[in-house]
């Protein structure tokens, strides 16, 4: 790492572990976002050579008062190809994403992560742990080692390390041994001990509805809460938020309140949480959608004409991430959704399955070029 | 015209009386349209099924197959006659409906009827089975030998609703060959299956009392089941997933046939890009792209096209992107939904981070506005589909043989080619593409004007479904194996 991006890194570390959630505050942090994001701009130009290129290519190359509006997004299907990384090889950690529906797999490298892992822990202490509550952790997925190119994982392997207890993991050897939750849910229970379970909103659901099938019940002890991310992508049928919900509650004793989503990539550092669980703890009504972090800014585009749409329009997402160091800060996704505040709302995706009908859809192209989608 | 309410199912009138009903809203919130569906139970389905059945045997089974094929050529004429009611209320729904623009709902009605009119239902029957009075009694074939053929009792049809015409063929040939038709709208076009219905009905209520249209949401799986498990013959369109499960619970004897997704590519030899014929060629091969704004299994997602002719591949790439913006208007598309557009803005970045950082001389040509069209160029052969609504790809080649082995790992799922070739040369493409397995080489222009005589999928559209009974003569009769003098089998080498 450079002097000059060392420098950037501790700049950016300083900002994100002092930025405030309050909108007001973050309004006001603007001028400070923007320097930091044309700052980081111009170091990734000259360290990610393919994505100088792009900013020269698409004509926006800021002058020293650019605005970070103005900071070219890299669309999220070029890290399949590209080595969009200032990471040296060998990097610190490589993360594989799932892929847009238009391309395969690609790679995010990281020589840090640092900078990941201080957005990460920070957003997921406000919004799962706002009552600071230490709690045994049990995990709907492998272990980092056995997943190693998982963000989703490796962020689950901080979560534990930093602020759980005795964490334990569900997947082996790619398969869910149930047997083993269904163990440590009874011993939450019987021995009044509360829990956090996180993982991806398939494997939860597939959990819950076993535990249906066979009748099991856990009344988890108060306090005990969930956190799921992915939605219901990759699901055979359609999974509604408020029928999983109404699930967990039944069968895992956990209320909607203590269950709560999230939204993130493998090419961002940073993730976006519900506030149904904070919201409680400050006495407060939950806001829907999840909260941007004030190190990122969400900008929505019209998706025909490119240019931004008024507030609380759905429309394309392009997410500008101040935890992005090594790799482009600026992303342009495929997702699409609102912004309100500080608010993100996602629109849900019609299954594609009938509505596509006989034309190839290319995820389901990809999906048998490169076998069933790693989580994040 | 049209009013708010539209009926999204089709049941002979007994059991129509007794169905229950209910409203559900459909397309974009300021411009929905409400459907009214019949609610389907299993118990419905079985008492839906059964009803058709009956009439079927008491109404239909033993009439004459040419009766049936004149009420069928005579709706298909209702539907192309710009005067007619039928027409215009098919239109004005279709286009409520939301999915395409009226023009290019106009000319799918025209090119889909237009092949069943005028005696068109029976060239095709009789392209397939030798002749329509093969479905009435034994009939002798070509080798002079008696057959008749017969119709599965039922078939339960199962459409997908990205290309408006596409229920019309199969619907017929179901009744075609005198087949009660249990038919399952798909969610994105539940109009066209119930208003063919119900005007083949009004044309012929014998008719009409052997169809049931219905929709129920995919992958219910009670409901799949009920419906697939009964039925002697499936015919259903639709992604892997919903197939595969369709595939499971059919009957083991039942005549199935699946068409699953796949889309189409072309071909443009050297020889044919000329100075003077780039424009139509240009023209032809946006009408092909552009037309059910590349919803379907026919649509071209990529042009092959060879170096060294008069013009170059990179000429006829910025002739197509000429052509599919002036189809902008000459052939409108309809917006596509964010999400839709959100994926080819992302194709579109893609290929300008290609532009670059890529070594393959890519290059993007695009609409002048929006996500109208977009065109990427690039050298050497691939093989990856784009994500529709005009999106494709120009990629320069040296021969065949460089797209056989960028098409080999996906052949399966091409479901044609659209070639550019002349004379001896034609010849020798189509062979090598066809070795490939694709089922259908057809001139660019012509991509998606399939032949109701060919087939789909490199299936016939009837035959899988008949069964036949053979009246023999005897030792004797013509052509028969056991002519042949008894003793051992002369080997031929």
């Amino acid at each position: 790492m450079t002097a000059r991006a060392r420098e950037m890194e501790a700049d950016l570390v300083r900002f994100i572990s002092g930025a405030g959630w309050e909108e007001a505050r973050a309004r006001g942090a603007e001028a400070a976002f923007s320097d930091l994001a044309i700052r980081t701009f111009r170091i990734q130009c000259d360290a990610i050579p393919e994505y100088g290129a792009y900013a020269r290519h698409v004509g926006r190359w800021p002058g020293r008062s650019g605005d970070w509006r103005e900071i070219p997004p890299v669309p999220s299907s070029a890290f399949k190809d590209h080595g969009l990384s200032a990471a040296p090889a060998p990097p610190a950690v490589t993360f594989e994403t799932s892929g847009t529906t238009i391309t395969r797999p690609g790679r995010v490298q990281l020589q840090s992560t640092r900078l990941y892992e201080t957005s990460l822990l920070k957003s997921f202490a406000r919004h799962i742990l706002p009552d600071g509550a230490r709690l045994k952790i049990i995990i709907f997925g492998p272990t980092r080692a056995e997943s190693p190119r998982s963000s989703l994982w490796f962020m689950a392997d901080r979560v534990a390390a930093r602020f759980c207890d005795a964490p334990s993991w569900i997947v082996e050897h790619g398969e869910p041994r149930w047997e083993r939750a269904d163990a440590e849910l009874t011993r939450s229970h019987d021995e009044r001990v509360p829990v956090l379970l996180l993982g991806t909103t398939l494997l939860l659901h597939a959990y819950v509805e076993r535990c249906d099938r066979k009748g099991h019940r856990f009344a988890l002890p108060p306090g005990s809460r969930a956190m799921d991310t992915g939605g219901a992508k990759g699901a055979r049928v359609e999974l509604r938020r408020d029928d999983m919900a109404a699930s967990v509650q039944r069968v895992l004793g956990i209320p909607p309140t203590h269950f709560v989503n999230e939204y993130g990539m493998a090419e961002m550092g940073s993730q976006f949480y519900e506030d149904t669980l904070l919201a409680g703890h400050e006495r407060r009504p939950a806001r829907s959608g999840f909260v941007i972090p004030p190190w990122v800014r969400t900008r929505v585009l019209d998706p025909e004409t490119m240019l931004d749409l008024p507030e609380g329009r759905p429309g394309l997402l392009v997410h500008y991430d101040l935890a992005n160091l090594d790799v482009p800060l600026a992303i342009q996704t495929e997702d699409v959704g609102a912004v309100a505040g500080n608010r993100l709302t996602l629109e849900g995706r019609l299954p594609e399955a009938e509505r596509r009908g006989c034309s190839l859809p290319f995820e389901q192209f990809l999906e048998r070029e490169r076998g069933p989608d790693v989580p994040r | 015209m049209t009013q708010g309410l539209f009926d999204a199912f089709y049941l002979p009138p007994d059991v129509e009386r007794q169905a229950e009903t209910s409203v559900q809203r459909f397309g974009p919130p300021h411009d929905a349209i409400e459907l009214r569906l019949a609610t389907v139970t299993p118990a419905s389905i079985d008492t839906w099924v059964e009803a058709i059945r009956s009439a079927r045997a008491e109404r239909l089974a033993r009439r004459p197959a040419a009766e049936i094929h004149r009420v069928l050529e005579r709706v298909a004429q209702r539907f192309l006659d710009p005067q007619s009611p039928v027409r215009r209320n098919a239109i004005a729904w279709l286009a409520r409906s939301g999915r395409f623009s009226t023009p290019m709902i106009e000319r799918a009605l025209t090119d889909t009827f237009g092949p069943l009119s005028a005696g068109g239902v029976s060239r095709w029957v009789a392209s397939e089975l030798g002749s329509a009075a093969a479905l009435d009694r034994p009939t002798p074939d070509r080798k002079g030998i008696p057959r008749q053929a017969f119709g599965p009792e039922w078939m339960l049809q199962i459409y997908a609703g990205n290309v408006p015409g596409l229920p019309v063929w199969p619907f017929y040939s179901a009744l075609a060959m005198k087949s009660a038709l249990f038919a399952k709208a798909s969610s994105q076009e539940p109009v066209l299956p119930p208003l063919l219905a119900r005007t083949i009905a009004e044309e012929d209520q014998d008719l009409g009392a052997c169809i049931a249209v219905a929709w129920w949401k995919g992958g219910t799986i009670e409901l799949d089941r009920a419906a697939v498990r009964r039925a002697p013959a499936v015919l259903a369109f639709g992604g892997e997933n919903s197939t595969t499960s369709i595939a499971r619970e059919t009957r083991p004897e039942a005549k199935v046939v699946i068409h699953g997704s796949k889309v189409s590519v072309a071909y443009v030899s050297r020889a044919s890009l000329t100075r003077a014929g780039l424009g139509s060629l240009a023209a032809r091969s946006a009408f092909d792209v552009a037309l059910y704004d590349q919803q379907g299994c026919l649509s071209p997602h990529a042009f092959y096209v060879e170096r060294g002719g008069d013009v170059g591949p990179a000429a006829f790439a910025s002739a197509l992107g000429g052509a599919l913006e002036s189809l902008r208007d000459g052939l409108p598309r309809r917006e596509p939904e964010a999400s839709q557009a959100a994926r080819v803005q992302l194709y579109r970045a893609q290929a300008h981070f290609e532009e670059a950082t890529g070594s393959r001389g890519t290059q993007v040509l695009a609409s002048s506005e929006g996500t109208d069209w977009t065109l990427v160029y690039e050298d050497g052969a691939r093989f990856e589909p784009t994500p529709s609504y005009r999106t494709v790809r120009v990629h320069a080649v040296d021969g065949v043989e460089e797209v056989e082995a960028a098409l080999a790992p996906a052949a399966r799922f091409i479901e044609a080619i659209g070639l550019e070739a002349k004379g001896r040369e034609r010849t020798a493409l189509a062979a090598a593409l066809a070795a490939m397995g694709v089922p259908r080489i057809a001139p660019l222009g012509a991509l998606q004007s399939p032949s109701l005589v060919g087939t789909h999928g490199g299936v016939h559209r009837l035959l899988p479904f008949l069964r036949w009974t053979t009246v023999e003569t005897g030792p004797r009769s013509a052509g028969h194996r056991r002519d042949r003098p008894k003793g051992k089998a002369r080997r031929s080498r």
